[in-house]
Order: structure tokens, then C-alpha cells, then sequence
């Protein structure tokens, strides 16, 4: 009880954030009623999906100090434990997605102990270095396509399923999405609140002071860890069924650990609101600058220099992201 | 055994270019503690300009090296001055992220630039040639002088780092910048010096590899990764290290080509169809993994 | 049954011995400090009780039980709390927060650890400043946070790390109302480690005294002062043989 009490309780922000956020929360409520391209709905999903991988990311990375850029990794557990529980016995995404959680979790627990012996640089590579074991393993069992990878063929199924999350119309992927992630909002909101995340905060701050104050460092990171493999799974499934066409390359990629991380960080690690804002200013970015750049004729790429720019630009000179400069703004006026 | 034999001179040929892939990475970390993505980008940049160079003067691909060296150079006292000085002033995730940017930035530059088909040497001296040292075992020219060069460019660094004045400042600044600026080590500059000589090694290293191994945009991210693993193996700041470490990680890449052999031979069904060949690298990031969670110093780096 | 026990710590580091054979006892409620020239050994020696540091010989007994080979976290659950000499506030955390991590070390309900956090924090007359971020406070302000996150885990044994350090006399004597009440009040045995002399002295039932990495002294305040080993390991042997007379 006291848990959902908790989770439900946004009182220690300030008002103006309330009502910004009241106001973004009707926006995508109602979003999909207004006649839209289906350009701008694909970006939405994207928003959503990218904004649930950096809350999860941000329970350790953020919170706990600890970057993570080995997040691709889970996106695959869950991703291939739907694709191939769908089609090898159709089993239903509500079914196949604890499972992959499963999975995901298992593994985590796995890799993670050991995995938390390093710190700082050594264990960003070394989260690295996982994914890509994992991804490579991929890529040559046949069981799972191989590099060739999975695809589930609509026609075979009668949409709209809501068992086996199969749609013709976006609305319907949307608006799931959604519920994942107000439930996503309201897990984070609990956990900076709980005694984990306060554990996590000290262990950031200083590893030594925290054991003084009774906390098992290790173990906080490794459950912490679990928790944000969680989230990407959950996602990684649902993803799966969204695209219906999934290959190592395209979900267990180096690329998409970093822009997990990126968004989270460019937002504002550490923060409740960050990651959203972090995945709301970036995939717009990313895909607005794909539309009107790069396609155009002999300027394939330019779209992701501009892209890369921005990101060197924002980890040069205001590595907090937006949400610390808003705070640091805050605290200033305070004071 | 013949194969295996092969084998083993191949990893040993590779892994002598590997080591020095590695070597600009160990230094700009010794230096200055920061992990460096765009790593393999520079190789990249290295090839291209071997490539281009040879092919624009009708040079032999060899001689491009002092070419590809000065370009190195160049670049990364650029990249430096321009935007990783500014990145050092934040926290580690920033510094992560920032040259995941400049990664994701020479990539496509190079794609908008170079477009996106393979490119490989067609002509040179050595290109096309080998050599039968018996035993079965044949080595293509191309890399034989690779792997030569690389002994050479390793030791020209070794004297550079360890006989030369201002290798010894660069060394005292790895070892304790605060303590080598103290003693009137100019910090920026010995940054700016490393991120040059990390580079430029790197680069001539790209101009090596191109005389056997085609260049596309796309290649620098696993050469990242390599790197890395035998930075890790050899030890962070380990020049030597690194040396060593680069041939452990250019055997542990062909020995899986020997593997697969040996199953096919000797019929062993069940072990052939674990696609060992295509797992090479693979071995490569788990073997990183298992360094550094158990071994973190590696062979013989000081950091951890 | 004495509350700490420690018998023949040694401590190396590779070829250096900070701690070497150091033995005594602490009962409860007692407030003992611990004082030495820099380089004694002192904050070594904390950090092997509390478990930071593996020993390299000899044994610890807290409440009766062998902590020798427990790792730091769980020497707190037991009871044990500590601060540290450098104490480092990242603007991460409010004080508040910061309590509330040592609240959240017996219980996991935040409204729970925010109560007694609230409380730690108006009895050591911080509450005014529960807002702010640790950073944004000034070094004395800082230290007394840190007293009070460890009162948070509810210790029966308090070590503090030169709490006093780079204080003026005002802040001083907060320092030491504060430590008084945390003894007297509260009733939890304190050791503490102190540079600052008039704060020794005057609070402590008993003072060890370290140098090199050895136990020289362990007594009544003003029986330590005269301690001859004492003042030479302050003053110098040189000095003292200059001021033979003098000294006494």
C-alpha cells in the first residue's frame, strides 16, 4: 500500500513542473485523435519506446552512477523470446513477455556480479564487450534466423490481436505504449524514493561512505542492474511485435546501448524527468533531420553528422543535459 | 599441424598489425584517462588516405606511411584542441558519449565523402606476392611487411617514450599529471602530443592494414573493439603491453579458422557446427571480459 | 563486557606497517579519543575496525562477537558507524537525503527513515537546513551532517574522523556540544580521532595515543599529557632533549 502511495506521489516537485507535465500527459493521451502522418506516429512510438529503455537505463546509470552501455543486449532477450515463442508456439506477447523478462533478468544476475567488479571506464567497455558476445552468438545460431534474423508475417494472424500484439493500425501499438509507460513513470517515481534508490544515490556519491551506512554495494548495483534489464526487455518484446522483422544488427547493436544512454544523459541522468526529455528532443531530432536531409540525393549520412555534432556539442559543454541545467537554474535563483 | 602451423604464423602477422592499432589507444589513455570510441574511426581515416594517396600519385601503398603519419598526427592534435580539451573538464559519461559523437561523426562524414562501397589496393609491389617459408605455410607479402613495420614503429615509440625528453614528460604525465605539471610539465601540450602520436600510429597503422584488407565507413567499430581488448590484455598504458597483448589477440582470431579445420577433418559433426570462424571476435570481446573482471592489471599495465 | 576489543591489529601495506600491533578495549559509553602526530596510523586503524581494510593480524570484537573478517556494511548493520576525514558531498543528495540513507539502513518504508530522519536532524539543530544541498554548506555545517546521517543507522558505536579539523573556535565548540550530546544524551560510545587538542582533552574519558603505527599511551587525559613518550612523539626527541628541564 504504502508503495503505491508512493508512487502516486509527486508532491515533492515544484507546481510548474506539474502542470508542464499534466499538460505533456494530455498531449499524448490525445495525441493520435487529431488527423496526423503516420510519419509522426512512428516518431511518437519511437519517443515512447526510447523514453521507457532510458528510464530503465537511468536506474543505474543515472541514479547509480554506473554507465551502462550494454543495454542491446536485453533488447534482443525480449525481442527474440516473443519473435520466436510467437512463431515457433504461438505463445502470446502477454505469455512470452514475462518470460523474455525471464530471461533477460536470469542473465543479468549472470554477467552482473562479476560485472561489477570494475568500475568507471573498465566497466562501460566491459558492458560493451558483453552485448556484442551475446550479439555475435546471435548472429550464428540458427535457431534464432542468424544474421538473417526473424519476422513475423501479419497475415497469419487476424489483427487486431490483443493478445499476440499484432495491429495493422499504429493507434493501437500506441496507445499500449502509453500504458507501459505512465506504469514506467510511476516504477521510477517509487524507486528514487525507496530505499534502493537511496542506496544507489550514496553509492554514487561515494562508495566507501555508503558501505559505512550499512549498504552491500555490490549487491545494490546488481539488483539495480536487474531492474533496468527489466525495462529494456519489457520494451525489447514489445518491440518485436511493432517491427515484426528483427536481426542482431538492427536491435542488439552497439548503436542502440549508446543512444539508450544518450538520451538518457543528454536529458538529464540522475532525474526523474530526464530520460523523457532526453528520447523527446532527440528522436524528433533524428528523424526530422533523416526526412529532410538525408534523403537527398548524395548526402546519405549528413542527417547523422548533424546528429553527431549536436551530441559532441551537448557532451562538451553541458554534460548534466537539460534537465541539470534547469536545476542548476533553479538552485541559483534560490540562492 | 601444417594448418596449424598456418595458423599460428597468421595470428602472429596479424596480431603484430593488431598491437599496433592498439598503441595509440594505450597511450592517449595513459596520458589522460580517457576512453577514446572514435578510436577505430582514425584507422579508418588511416586506410582511406593510404588508399587514396597511392592511387593518386601511382605510389606504392608502403611508402604512403609517412603520408599517413603526418595526417594522423595533424588530426589528432586537431581533435584534441578542438573538442576533446573541452571534454575533459566533464564527468566520465560525458567523455563516453562525446567521442561516441565523434565516431558516429567521422563515420558518416567518411560515407558522405567516400560512399559506401569497399575499396581495396590493386597494385603495389608487394601486392598479389608471398612468400613459402615451407611447412606449407605461405605468407602474403603484404602482410609480412606489415607485420615488420609495426616491430619498427613499436620500437621507434619505445625509444620515443622512454629515451627522448619529451617522451619522458609524456610518460611522467601518465604515470601523474598533477605531479608532471608540478615538475613544469605543460599538461595541454603533452595532451595534445599524445592525441597526436595516438593518432598518427593509429593512422599508419590504417595505411598498413589497407594493402591486405578492403576499407569501407563501416570498419572502424570493430577494430574499437580489438583495440581495446588488447589494451585491456596488455595493460592500460602499457606500450610493451600492448605489443604482446596484439599478438595473443591476432592468435586468439585464427585460431578458430584452425578449429573449424580440425572438426572438418576429423569429421567431428556435432563440434563443426559451431561456427567457430565466424565467432572469431567474438572470443576476442569475451576474452576482454574475463581479463578484466579477473585480471584487470593485464599483463603489464600500472592502472586500474 | 567491553563493547570493542581489538588485540594485536597489525596492518601492512606492502612494506610499510601503519598499524603494528596495536590492543586495547573501549567499554560502553565511553568516550575515548584516539590523537597522534599525522602519519600515526590513526584513520588506518578505523578503517580496519569498520571493517574497510582486510587485517593483516589480529582480531576485533564488537558486543562480544569476532567482526574480524566482516566486510564493512555488514560491521555497520552490527552497529558500528563512522565518518569520514574527507568527506565528500557531490551535490547529489540534500541533508535531509543524506540522513535518510543512514535512516534507510533499518528500515525500508521512506516514511519511516524521513521521520527519524526528521528527528536526528532537529536534535542536532540542522533541521533549518534539511533543504539544502550538502555542497551548497559550509565545512562545518558539512561535518555535523555526517554525524547525523551516521546517527541515522541508530550506532552503538560512533567513530569520528577529525570532526573538528579546519573548524574555528566557535564551530569548535558546536562540534564538541554536539559530540557531548551525542555521548551523553544519546548514550553511544564514541571514539574519536582529533588533531584538536582543547576538543580531546576536554571531552574524553580516555585517550589512546598513536605514533607510527604503535600504541604508545592509553590513560586519563591529564595523565597522557605528561606522558614523556607522549610529548616526544609530538615534540621531536631532539626537541625534548633540549628542553629536558622544562618538560620535567
Amino acid at each position: 500500500m504504502e508503495t503505491i502511495k508512493s508512487a502516486f506521489d509527486f508532491s515533492d516537485f515544484p507546481r510548474i513542473d506539474l502542470i508542464i507535465a499534466g499538460a505533456v500527459l494530455i498531449f499524448l493521451l490525445t495525441f493520435p485523435l487529431f488527423p496526423l502522418s503516420s510519419f509522426a506516429m512512428v516518431t511518437m512510438i519511437q519517443f515512447l519506446m526510447f523514453s521507457l529503455y532510458g528510464m530503465g537505463w537511468n536506474t543505474i546509470g543515472g541514479y547509480g552512477g554506473q554507465v551502462d552501455l550494454g543495454k542491446a543486449q536485453y533488447v534482443g532477450i525480449g525481442a527474440y523470446t516473443t519473435s520466436v515463442m510467437l512463431i515457433r508456439w504461438d505463445i502470446p506477447f502477454w505469455i512470452s513477455m514475462p518470460i523474455g523478462v525471464c530471461f533477460a533478468v536470469g542473465w543479468s544476475f549472470i554477467i552482473g556480479y562479476p560485472l561489477f567488479r570494475l568500475k568507471g571506464h573498465y566497466f562501460a567497455i566491459a558492458t560493451i564487450a558483453t552485448s556484442l558476445v551475446l550479439k555475435d552468438l546471435f548472429e550464428s545460431w540458427n535457431f534464432v534466423g542468424a544474421a538473417m534474423g526473424l519476422e513475423i508475417s501479419p497475415i497469419k494472424y487476424n489483427p487486431p490481436d490483443f493478445l499476440r500484439l499484432i495491429f495493422k493500425d499504429d493507434i493501437y501499438y500506441y496507445y499500449i505504449l502509453l500504458w507501459f509507460f505512465l506504469v514506467g513513470i510511476l516504477y521510477i517515481n517509487w524507486f528514487r524514493k525507496s530505499q534502493l534508490g537511496f542506496q544507489l544515490r550514496s553509492i554514487k556519491d561515494n562508495e566507501d561512505v555508503a558501505r559505512s551506512l550499512g549498504i552491500n554495494v555490490r549487491w545494490s548495483k546488481v539488483k539495480t542492474y536487474a531492474i533496468a534489464t527489466a525495462f529494456v526487455s519489457v520494451v525489447g518484446s514489445f518491440h518485436a511485435c511493432y517491427i515484426k522483422n528483427i536481426e542482431p544488427e538492427d536491435t542488439m547493436s552497439l548503436t542502440i546501448s549508446i543512444m539508450i544512454a544518450l538520451m538518457a544523459m543528454l536529458g538529464g541522468a540522475g532525474s526523474l524527468w530526464g530520460p523523457i526529455i532526453g528520447a523527446g528532443v532527440l528522436i524528433p531530432l533524428k528523424s526530422y533531420l533523416k526526412e529532410w536531409l538525408g534523403a537527398t540525393a548524395g548526402l546519405v549520412g549528413i542527417d547523422l553528422v548533424i546528429y553527431a555534432l549536436i551530441i559532441m556539442i551537448i557532451s562538451a559543454f553541458e554534460p548534466r543535459g537539460i534537465w541539470g541545467i534547469v536545476e542548476k537554474v533553479r538552485r541559483r535563483k534560490r540562492n | 599441424m601444417d594448418i596449424l602451423l598456418s595458423s599460428l604464423a597468421a595470428g602472429l602477422l596479424i596480431g603484430m598489425v593488431l598491437a599496433i592499432v592498439a598503441l595509440g589507444l594505450t597511450i592517449i589513455f595513459g596520458v589522460m584517462d580517457i576512453v577514446n570510441f572514435a578510436h577505430g574511426e582514425f584507422l579508418m581515416i588511416g586506410m582511406y588516405t593510404g588508399l587514396l594517396t597511392a592511387q593518386s600519385t601511382g605510389m606504392d601503398p608502403l611508402f604512403t606511411l609517412p603520408v599517413a603519419a603526418i595526417v594522423g598526427f595533424l588530426l589528432g592534435v586537431l581533435c584534441y584542441f578542438g573538442f576533446i580539451k573541452f571534454l575533459l573538464r566533464g564527468p566520465m559519461i560525458a567523455q563516453l558519449l562525446g567521442t561516441f559523437g565523434l565516431m558516429l561523426f567521422l563515420r558518416n562524414l567518411a560515407l558522405l565523402i567516400f560512399g559506401s562501397e569497399d575499396r581495396a589496393v590493386h597494385h603495389g609491389i608487394l601486392v598479389g606476392k608471398s612468400f613459402d617459408i615451407g611447412m606449407s605455410i605461405i605468407i602474403p607479402a603484404t602482410k609480412l611487411a606489415a607485420a615488420g613495420l609495426s616491430v619498427v614503429a613499436f620500437w621507434g615509440i619505445w625509444l620515443l617514450m622512454n629515451r627522448t625528453k619529451i617522451g619522458k614528460a609524456l610518460t611522467a604525465t601518465s604515470l601523474n599529471a598533477q605531479g608532471a605539471r608540478y615538475m613544469g610539465i605543460p599538461t595541454e601540450r603533452m595532451n595534445a602530443l599524445a592525441w597526436g602520436i595516438g593518432v598518427g600510429s593509429v593512422t599508419v597503422a590504417g595505411a598498413l592494414i589497407v594493402n591486405f584488407w578492403s576499407v569501407n565507413p563501416f570498419i572502424g567499430l570493430l577494430f574499437t573493439m580489438i583495440a581495446f581488448a588488447i589494451v585491456a590484455l596488455g595493460g592500460f598504458g602499457s606500450v610493451p603491453g600492448a605489443f604482446f597483448a596484439g599478438i595473443v589477440v591476432g592468435m586468439i582470431t585464427e585460431i578458430p579458422g584452425f578449429w573449424d579445420f580440425f572438426t572438418y577433418t576429423f569429421n567431428l559433426e556435432w563440434m563443426a557446427n559451431v561456427p567457430m570462424t565466424s565467432l572469431k571476435y567474438m572470443w576476442v570481446y569475451l576474452a576482454y571480459f574475463l581479463i578484466m573482471v579477473f585480471r584487470p592489471r593485464g599483463l603489464f599495465g600500472w592502472k586500474q | 563486557m567491553p563493547l570493542l576489543e581489538i588485540h594485536h591489529i597489525t596492518k601492512d601495506f606492502g612494506g610499510l606497517r601503519a598499524n603494528d600491533d596495536i590492543s586495547f578495549s573501549l567499554e560502553k559509553e565511553e568516550l575515548v579519543g584516539l590523537i597522534g602526530p599525522n602519519g600515526a596510523g590513526k584513520t588506518t586503524l578505523f578503517n580496519c575496525i569498520s571493517g574497510l581494510y582486510p587485517l593483516t593480524s589480529g582480531q576485533i570484537f564488537f558486543d562480544g562477537e569476532d567482526i574480524t573478517e566482516l566486510k564493512a556494511h555488514e560491521v555497520a548493520r552490527r552497529g558500528m558507524a563512522r565518518t569520514f576525514q574527507v568527506y565528500v558531498a557531490s551535490g547529489n543528495l540534500t541533508v535531509k537525503e543524506n540522513v535518510m540513507v543512514g535512516c534507510f539502513m533499518n528500515t525500508r518504508s521512506r516514511f519511516q527513515a524521513g521521520d527519524h530522519a526528521k528527528e536526528i536532524l532537529k536534535d542536532l539543530r540542522l533541521k533549518d537546513l534539511s533543504e539544502y544541498l550538502v555542497s551548497e554548506l559550509p565545512g562545518a555545517a558539512q561535518k555535523r551532517v555526517a554525524m547525523a546521517t551516521a546517527l541515522g543507522t541508530n550506532p552503538k558505536l560512533l567513530l569520528l574522523d577529525e570532526v573538528a579539523a579546519g573548524l574555528n573556535p566557535s564551530e569548535i565548540e558546536e562540534i564538541m556540544i554536539t559530540i557531548k550530546h551525542i555521548h551523553n544524551e544519546l548514550g553511544v560510545t564514541v571514539v574519536l580521532i582529533e588533531h584538536v587538542m582543547e576538543l580531546v582533552m576536554k571531552v574524553s574519558d580516555r585517550v589512546v595515543v598513536l605514533d607510527s603505527g604503535q600504541k604508545i599511551s592509553d590513560g586519563k587525559p591529564m595523565t597522557i599529557a605528561k606522558d614523556p613518550r607522549v610529548i616526544k612523539a609530538y615534540l621531536g626527541e631532539r626537541y625534548v632533549k633540549e628542553h629536558a628541564e622544562e618538560l620535567g
